[in-house]
């Protein structure tokens, strides 16, 4: 490719219109071209009228559309949106004949096509390309990256191809009827006249409708087993029943994609799991690059300019803000805050014909926090700042803003009720800052309750159990007025800490307890926080309106007290870690299982397949070294040792520094995560204390000197969880409440659940640990004290459960044993063969083992359900127990009302079949009683499995 | 009323959990926890979790040490337990009973041979510390219910240890 070819490629692919246009020295840096060279070869395209460029400075350069067709033509050309839009942007024949000729890729004017996504979009493609009919496909993403979107884009891909004869592509919400499996299924599969009271007709489901076109299933993981079942029935052969049918009578040709945030392996059956050979993971926003995330951001502001038909102009410091503000909904979040921002944008700006602008003291507080939350992932910001102009302006284009059908996408014109809205008030003689406020609470109403039935709304059901209704409705209201009128930032906690603060206050005060007494420790201390102070004084004045009963002023101390505790913690300075090892999946599952233990957000996983090569491994641990670096290092946790010579090399490449710790088990890592918790630990300490544990478990030898070690050293005092509120009275009673039931229901008696207050929190930690050793925290802020700690909000929400067992965990040093044995057939047969030596007498091990071991195969097969190695230990264990029976003539009996029930089962013929592989090798023949209890046990297991799936 | 933990059965059974109690017990018991006591299972990482995973859906069940089952027993917050009890062998029975825990029947599944036993039922094997066990169960007035599986017909261990001239 010449010089020009590359600058002119470049601009047609990233530089399409103004507001994309790029400045020299960006373009000179993306091709690889000196900046001298580039700047030359633009002034040529300039002169040609090839290329345009904007007035003042930095100069930016976009391609000019109206020139050069016939040379366009020629040269690969990229990205049209969708088959239509050709047609939009170019109404002449020649443009039409042209789009058609070069076949249009969909998928190129998808952002990240060519980076982040580029292997999804490849994957994409194959499995709708693989003749004759394509293959099933399964999009993974987490809440908001995209997945319908991306099956949209399939489908459209599809449709230009003609991979799909008709026209129609029907989405499915598994989790819409996901309460009731019956309506689920028959909107699935359809149904005959009386399948069930109220089917008066037959009816066609969605597999017919979606006949010769594409289905999307989204949240397929809310699919009950039955209704996976019957999918993949259909995805074998093509047929199916509708409900009430008892044939399989039905043939439909449809193209599948299925959609769900969960693990598929722990989400859906493995049978299942198995017919889908494409899985497309889609990336979270925040693992995405800077530029694309910039441009993501440009293509959703682009399509709010398209609804208002006007420019739209914000700082730099918008710009990072919304960026920001992307939590946990990824692109659909960002989609959610750009929509608030401009609605509240375009208010403000109603007298203003072309453009509205968007200021960042007019921002709401949440998507202000977005700034700090950006500010504290420097190299993030550096790579932004890198990209961005003190001004954007963003134009209408129709080429690009076209909103696909999403569930993030508003059923009206939320502009036009605006407008209306504030004409009508402006009518009635409003001032207006007076309709400002109106509109905007409107608009929050509106965004609220529309995501509310869809993801972003947070639950917050928990609280509904032991708070009132009202004290709920009122901290909320009070949230509300503290963001829009006294402009204080509130976070999510908020309605948590606070309503259950409130509601002890009330509840003492009905019991007509004497009233908290203020110490002077806790005067001094509000003191120091003259904003809280004051909005403490708002807070109780709403408080006492609701109740019309005065409210005593220490209780202003201590909301103070709480509302210092829920400003947010800064993010800098926890080590990170990066846990790699060799598979596809080993180290991911590691990080999965500590990162939901303890809910840290300072570690990465990296898996190798085994066929990756060093330097591919290095590269990628060394991405994964900077994403999770914080500015304190980085802690390696590899598999084996070869990788531990890496640690040089990666401080070279990354220059972070980086400690390297070989043979990383589960537990390390959550032993990791552990020390890391705390922001004042660093990295040599963790280091340092880490190796030792590594020694720990690496024989058994050491494992007993050190048992021994321990129990020495063990410590006598008492365990306790500490549960902190402000008051160390109400709200913490209630944890303590809430963790006893939790610890009894676990059988823990050994462990004293200890309320503290926040005023003198840290004092009151130091007196505790005289007497007690604190395994775990809980409560309204996390206390520096080394442990676990949840916060209310996961305690609430069903997290204290998780919190126990993990308590559990680490007090016993565990080691992840069923982990390591399910990833190891060999050392499942080991194991087997010596349980086998240990409880019978007259069977063989060494020889009857692999024969057990077979007939586990045998029946996984054929019963199309993996069994996991645990339970193959039991069958074989049972199936030995069968075989000594039948030597030693003591079979079990069986009544025969009971066995012609056992006769009808699925399992029957299966059990039968392999009892063949017993007759055949050992010429035993196992009596049907026996086959009852075999049949059993696999139902058992399955029946658990079914639970543990829902 | 003072109430205690309600212990539903008791039973003895080299292998704890396996088939036979979760397809059999447990349905036909009406029990709401599965209690594995022994101190040699409780130390033992991967029998447990063998053990935790064979349990039947639905109940919940634990491994603890004789010490601690002892412990729970007369711990008021655990009276709202209604437990079944599987120990491996008769001494670890007679710990429990020794310990307070009330029951008037003990069921034996099965007891592993080895080098030290001597078979006296097609699945029961024993040795002088578990026959001396038995026999201070037998004491106590305490049946001795062989039986597999709920629907076998019972036998009485105490006849068979007679008839093999141990006790």
């Amino acid at each position: 490719m010449t010089r020009r070819e590359k600058v002119l490629t470049y601009l047609e692919t990233y530089a399409r219109s103004m507001d994309q246009g790029v400045t020299t020295s960006e373009l000179s840096e993306a091709i690889g071209v000196l900046r001298p060279n580039v700047s030359k070869v633009l002034n040529q395209l300039v002169r040609e009228g090839r290329v345009k460029k904007t007035n003042g400075r930095p100069v930016h350069y976009f391609v000019n559309h109206a020139a050069g067709k016939d040379e366009m033509k020629m040269q690969q050309k990229p990205n049209i949106g969708f088959a239509g839009y050709a047609r939009i942007r170019d109404p002449s024949t020649k443009g039409e004949v042209a789009a058609k000729k070069h076949e249009v890729d969909v998928f190129k004017s998808m952002i990240g096509s060519r980076d982040s996504l580029k292997n999804q979009v490849e994957q994409a493609k194959a499995a709708l390309l693989y003749p004759p009919h394509g293959l099933n496909t399964l999009i993974i993403g987490p809440t908001g990256s995209g997945k319908t979107y991306f099956a949209h884009k399939m489908y459209h891909f599809a449709l230009d191809r003609k991979i799909i004869s008709k026209k129609g592509f029907t989405t499915f919400n598994c989790a819409d009827y996901a309460h009731n499996p019956q309506l689920l299924m028959s909107h699935l599969f359809g149904y005959v006249k009386g399948a069930f009271t109220g089917a008066n007709a037959d009816k066609a489901g969605l597999i017919q409708e979606a006949d010769g076109g594409m289905l999307f299933l989204d949240e397929v993981h809310r699919l009950p087993p039955e209704g996976q079942e019957m999918i993949f029935y259909f995805m074998d052969h093509g047929t199916y029943s509708r409900l009430g049918e008892t044939a399989k009578v039905h043939h439909a040709d449809v193209r599948l994609v299925y959609a769900t945030t969960e693990d598929p392996k722990s989400s859906l059956l493995q049978t299942f799991v198995r017919r889908i050979p494409i899985i497309i993971q889609l990336p979270d926003f925040n693992q995405r690059s800077a530029r694309e995330k910039l441009q993501l951001l440009e293509q959703l502001l682009t399509l709010e300019a398209n609804r208002i038909h006007k420019n739209i102009r914000l700082s730099e410091d918008v710009v990072q803000a919304l960026l920001g503000s992307v939590t946990y909904g990824n692109v659909g979040q960002l989609k959610s805050n750009i929509q608030l921002v401009c609605a509240q944008g375009f208010l403000n700006s109603m007298h203003h014909k072309h453009e509205i602008t968007l200021l960042f003291n007019q921002l709401p507080p949440n998507i202000k926090d977005g700034l700090s939350n950006l500010a504290s992932d420097r190299r993030e910001l550096g790579n932004l700042s890198r990209l961005l102009e003190p001004m954007m302006v963003i134009k209408p284009d129709a080429q690009r803003g076209t909103p696909d059908i999403d569930s993030y996408e508003l059923p009206y014109n939320l502009y036009e009720i605006i407008g209306d809205k504030a004409a009508l008030l402006k009518e009635d003689g409003l001032d207006q800052a007076a309709i400002n406020h109106f509109v905007m609470t409107d608009i929050n109403l509106h965004l609220k309750s529309f995501y509310r039935q869809g993801k972003l709304d947070k639950t917050i059901d928990g609280l509904g159990e032991i708070v009132d209704q009202e004290i709920i409705e009122l901290t909320k209201q009070i949230q509300r007025l503290l963001q829009e009128r006294e402009n204080y930032p509130v976070r999510d906690q908020f309605i948590y800490a606070m309503s259950l603060h409130i509601s002890s206050f009330i509840k003492r005060i009905q019991s007509g307890k004497p009233l908290r007494t203020i110490s002077a420790d806790l005067i001094s201390m509000v003191h120091d926080y003259p904003v809280e102070l004051k909005i403490a004084e708002r807070v109780k004045d709403l408080i006492r309106d609701h109740y019309h009963f005065p409210i005593p002023e220490s209780e202003v101390y201590y909301m103070a007290i709480l509302l210092v505790s829920l400003k947010s913690e800064p993010k800098t300075g926890k080590v990170g870690i990066v846990v790699a090892a060799h598979g596809d999946s080993t180290a991911s599952s590691m990080v999965r299982v500590v990162s939901q233990l303890l809910s840290v957000d300072n570690i990465a996983a990296y898996d190798m397949p085994l066929e990756m090569s060093p330097k591919v491994a290095l590269a990628g641990i060394a991405a994964q070294v900077k994403r999770i670096d914080q500015g304190s290092g980085v802690l390696l946790l590899v598999d084996m040792g070869s990788l531990s010579t890496f640690s040089n090399k990666l401080i070279e490449k990354t220059t972070i520094h980086v400690r390297t710790i070989d043979m990383v088990t589960t537990a390390m890592v959550l032993e990791a995560a552990r020390k890391t918790a705390l922001i004042d630990s660093d990295l040599e300490t963790v280091y340092r204390e880490l190796r030792e544990f590594n020694g720990y478990s690496r024989t058994i030898e050491k494992v007993q000197q050190k048992k021994k070690d321990v129990q020495k050293r063990s410590d006598q005092r008492e365990k306790a969880i500490i549960a902190i509120c402000s008051t160390g009275e109400g709200t913490a009673k209630r944890i303590k409440d809430l963790l006893d039931k939790i610890l009894v229901d676990h059988l823990i008696d050994d462990i004293t659940v200890i309320t503290v207050s926040l005023v003198t929190m840290n004092e009151q930690i130091v007196k505790i640990q005289q007497d007690y050793q604190i395994v775990a925290a809980t409560g309204v802020v996390k206390p520096q004290v080394a442990v676990p700690f949840v916060s209310l909000e996961d305690l609430l929400q069903g997290g204290g459960e998780r919190f126990v067992s993990l308590i559990e965990e680490i007090d016993n040093h565990a080691v992840y044993e069923a982990e390591t044995f399910e990833h190891s057939e060999l050392l499942t047969k080991e194991m087997s063969q010596n349980y086998l030596g240990r409880y019978f007498t007259f069977i063989n091990p060494g020889k009857i083992v692999n024969i057990l071991w077979g007939y586990c195969d045998f029946i996984q097969q054929r019963s199309q359900s993996k069994l996991s190695n645990a339970f193959k230990i039991s069958l074989i264990m049972h199936m030995a127990g069968s075989l000594e029976r039948y030597l030693t003539r003591s079979e079990m009996r069986v009544d025969e009302q009971r066995l012609s029930r056992i006769r009808m089962e699925k399992l029957y013929p299966i059990v039968k079949q392999a009892n063949e592989i017993l007759h055949e090798t050992l010429n035993i023949n196992l009596s049907d009683a026996e086959v009852f209890y075999i049949v059993e046990l696999l139902n058992t297991e399955k029946e658990k499995s079914d639970t543990q799936n829902n | 009323m003072v109430m205690t933990m309600d212990v539903r059965f008791l039973r003895i059974d080299s292998r704890l959990l396996h088939g036979q109690v979760t397809t059999n017990w447990a349905k036909v018991i009406k029990v709401n926890r599965i209690l594995i006591v022994s101190d040699r299972v409780a130390s033992d990482r991967t029998r447990k979790t063998l053990i935790i995973q064979a349990a039947p859906p639905g109940i919940k069940t634990n491994v603890i040490t004789v010490e601690k089952m002892i412990r729970m027993y007369h711990d008021p917050r655990f009276d709202l337990l209604k437990p079944m009890i599987l120990v491996e062998d008769p001494v670890d029975a007679r710990r429990i009973v020794e310990g307070g825990i009330t029951i008037d029947s003990v069921n034996i599944g099965a007891i592993s041979f080895d080098t030290t036993r001597v078979m006296v039922t097609d699945a029961i094997a024993v040795n002088p510390a578990d026959v001396a066990a038995f026999k201070w169960l037998h004491d106590q007035g305490i049946k001795l219910d062989v039986r597999k599986v709920s629907n076998d017909s019972s036998k009485n261990l105490w006849k068979s240890l007679s008839e093999k001239g141990l006790v």
